[in-house]
């Protein structure tokens, strides 16, 4: 069937979609909201013009560090991988920051490659585990997780912006799969398809794969982190507010330790 | 006609560009949503994308959609441009045994030419990437 064009602003033309939609997306109707970030081509030009490549190489691992935020337009083919980074190099030349940057883009193109060739067992263990994973893992993550009501504040509000906006950091995207896979032993499978759900720029083979990196079943190693990593890179703020006894709070050899000694 | 999916949603898809004269359609594939329940921020966000992209869009079996876009229009056949999702695949080799389909190849950031197993990143980045590198 035809869909109509629906008129009026932003807000009124998502409840008009949001009844069209009912019974295809995740929440109630009456949840249903736009994302803040806006889609269409339009759009992805205007946050393009926006980004400028100083200082990524050494912010962009920081929460609040300069990063594109263009991933929702590049996932789907608003902007090219090439027309990206033919802008940063036309604006900026070539510096330690494009290169970073570049290579960041370079991610993309390769997640595409693997997954042309692997297509659907991206959603199987490419690798055997390096580390212990556990076992008899969930479908779906559990609900205090999913509705960010862990206690943990550093994951809570990773995960609450993600459902509210679409988005999260991807240094927050890996905090938060360690913690899935290593810390709780839910699998990265159910993980992966709450982050599918909800990312703007959820791509099957990006996403799939990178918690598959994390996992260790696509790369040498699992990736861990710890406290004083989210304090260096997520800043304090988090830790202040959080009364929870904090899982994280340990150097690298104690964490492997406790985690994967079993 | 040309058929725009979700990895290239905007008017400077290779096939559009390829065509640009006919007209783009969008397919909200209602089979894949039932059973992904995606955020509705994802599906507004495609729509979003596909209203300033697209002449029509359209909400149904996505084979079934096009064949019928495609009959509206008296077009003879589309072009659509290429992925490497296994989902659009299907569609594709469904959609061939019904009409005529021109595929137009997708634009990347490197040119890789077929066959090449990816398997890491940094080896490929080496191999690749050069024109990027400092």
């Amino acid at each position: 069937m035809k869909l109509e064009r629906f008129s009026g602003d932003r807000e009124q033309v998502g409840r008009k979609f949001a009844e069209v939609m009912v019974g295809l997306y995740g929440e109630t109707p009456e949840n249903a909201k736009p994302s803040p970030y806006s889609g269409g081509r339009k759009a992805g030009m205007e946050a393009l013009a926006k980004f400028s490549v100083h200082g990524y190489a050494n912010t962009r691992n920081k929460i609040h560090g300069n990063v594109s935020r263009l991933s929702f337009y590049i996932r789907h083919g608003v902007l090219g991988l090439r027309e990206v980074a033919e802008s940063v190099r036309n604006r900026f030349g070539r510096s330690y920051d494009a290169v970073k940057f570049w290579q960041e883009l370079g991610w993309r193109q390769f997640w595409r490659l693997v997954y042309a060739r692997l297509g659907d067992r991206i959603y199987e263990d490419l690798e055997p585990p390096k580390v212990n994973l556990g076992k008899d893992f969930p479908e779906e993550l559990p609900e205090e997780i999913q509705a960010g009501k862990t206690g943990l504040v550093c994951m809570d509000e990773c995960v609450r912006e993600l459902t509210q906006t679409g988005y999260m950091h991807n240094h927050a995207r890996m905090w938060f799969a360690s913690f899935i896979i290593h810390f709780r032993k839910l699998g990265w499978k159910a993980g992966e398809r709450f982050f599918y759900r909800h990312l703007l720029d959820g791509d099957p083979a990006s996403n799939a794969l990178s918690w598959q990196w994390v996992a260790s079943t696509f790369s040498h190693r699992p990736y861990l982190f710890n406290k004083e990593n989210i304090q260096e890179n997520g800043g304090k703020k988090w830790c202040e507010r959080c009364q929870a006894k904090c899982p994280f709070d340990a150097t690298y050899p104690e964490l492997e330790k406790r985690l994967f000694s079993l | 006609m040309v058929w725009l999916h979700g990895d290239s949603l905007s008017d400077q898809d290779p096939a559009a560009l390829r065509y640009p004269g006919a007209d783009r359609v969008f397919v909200f594939d209602r089979l894949f949503l039932k059973q992904a329940q995606l955020s509705f921020k994802r599906l507004f966000f495609l729509y979003e994308c596909a209203a300033e992209a697209v002449q029509e869009i359209r909400l149904g079996e996505i084979v079934e959609e096009l064949q019928e876009a495609i009959r509206q229009r008296g077009a003879e056949r589309l072009a659509v441009t290429e992925s490497v999702s296994p989902r659009w695949k299907e569609v594709v080799a469904e959609l061939k045994k019904k009409i005529e389909v021109e595929v137009v190849p997708a634009a990347g950031m490197v040119d890789v030419p077929d066959g090449f197993e990816a398997k890491r990143f940094t080896p490929f980045w080496k191999k690749f990437g050069r024109e990027w590198e400092g």
